[in-house]
């Protein structure tokens, strides 16, 4: 699957996501995933494009204005599950997390819980996927 | 009187999360922000050209903009000037990894020494670039007064940040991501154009208790002219419908005082 992050340069839940798909593509679920980076689908790169189109897209949205969700669409891509941070947040209120360049303990946190929540829709997928190559 | 910030220079980087040297555009961008010329930019996140609204593509047109891009893609230059502006000026991370002979950065979630070292030369090259453009001699900026503004806005964000999550939806002031530029929709002979700054020009002219009228609607057509491409066979059609609009919003701002 295809994991588009949020590449918010301004707000900690920016970092928060990019830190969770970094999570998830390089240590959960390495086999599994592919980060495909917002920039190139902004620019119209057709490999990127293909790749969101080709495969399910999870995407983590930093903030309301949801830039990795809406990319995606305008990129002709399927949105398979979105993740917004702050929806993390509300189930993790401990993990107050602060920080832009370098995340705070609590950011880190933050970014594993989401990270996890991320890998179980992976393997859930997968195996819906798997499932139906069995049938 | 409104603040229109003319005189800040746009820092937009690619981001690019795949590269090392995405990392260090980012990295360098908020050094830039944060630390060296924080009086002077403001930033945006490149998918907001599109995801975004029209005030959000208007960035690159609203301020002088240096893009900073992570390799030869140059996703952040070309994004720009298709969706927003072309830019002012920019800087490549590999190129001026090749110039100045630095080591590769590796590392995209954690730079290695190299890494670091791209970050601290792209942000002092970002940092020039903002000056020349800003027309700032070289070595204008104290030192102690960055360090105090780059405190006062660490405790700005941290401020509001502290009250998660409710902060973090609706403080927008503190973010460095976002324009914000505030943008109207007016008719022009017929024609519907948006016109950038719009509404922060009309509330400055407010301020300044000028009253709608013929030498009041040239000054306005020539402050517009600086944010907004007005062609001059159309400068009379957007005097009448300047005037009108003008008009209206001082009638408004009177009404309400």
């Amino acid at each position: 699957m295809v994991i588009v992050p949020c590449s918010g340069i301004g707000k900690t839940f920016g970092s928060v996501s990019r830190e969770a798909a970094y999570e998830v593509t390089e240590d959960m679920r390495p086999a599994d995933t592919e980060l495909v980076p917002l920039s190139l689908l902004v620019l119209g790169d057709a490999d990127a494009r293909e790749a969101v189109s080709e495969h399910g897209a999870v995407t983590i949205d930093g903030c309301k204005l949801a830039c990795a969700t809406k990319m995606v669409q305008e990129s002709g891509g399927m949105v398979a599950q979105q993740f917004t941070v702050l929806d993390t947040f509300r189930r993790h209120r401990q993990f107050k997390s602060q920080g832009i360049a370098e995340l705070n303990e609590g950011g880190k946190r933050l970014a594993h819980a989401l990270a996890g929540e991320i890998a179980a829709a992976v393997d859930g997928s997968c195996e819906n996927g798997r499932g139906k190559e069995d049938a | 009187m409104p603040d229109l910030p003319k005189k800040k220079v746009g820092i937009v980087a690619c981001s690019g999360e795949e590269l090392p040297e995405g990392t260090v555009t980012r990295l360098a961008a908020l050094k830039v922000l944060e630390q060296l010329r924080p009086a002077d930019t403001v930033t945006i996140c490149l998918p907001l050209f599109l995801a975004g609204g029209e005030g959000d593509r208007a960035f690159a047109r609203f301020y002088p903009t240096v893009v900073v891009d992570g390799c030869d893609k140059r996703c952040a230059a070309r994004a720009t000037e298709m969706y927003s502006g072309k830019p002012a000026a920019g800087v490549v991370v590999t190129d001026l990894v090749a110039e100045c002979a630095l080591d590769q950065p590796e590392g995209k979630r954690r730079l290695n020494e190299a890494g670091q070292r791209a970050v601290e030369v792209t942000a002092e090259r970002v940092a020039v670039l903002v000056d020349d453009l800003l027309g700032k001699p070289a070595g204008h900026y104290s030192s102690e007064g960055a360090i105090l503004m780059a405190r006062q806005r660490a405790e700005m964000v941290a401020e509001a940040e502290v009250s998660q999550p409710e902060a973090q939806e609706e403080v927008v002031a503190t973010c460095s991501c976002g324009s914000g530029i505030p943008v109207q929709k007016v008719a022009v002979d017929g024609h519907e154009v948006t016109l950038i700054a719009l509404p922060a020009i009309f509330q400055q002219f407010h301020q300044a208790s000028k009253q709608p009228g013929e030498e009041t609607v040239n000054e306005l057509l020539e402050v517009v002219k600086i944010y907004n491409a007005v062609p001059g066979e159309q400068e009379d059609a957007y005097r009448v419908a300047l005037l009108r609009e003008y008009a209206q919003f001082y009638e408004k701002q009177e009404v309400s005082a």
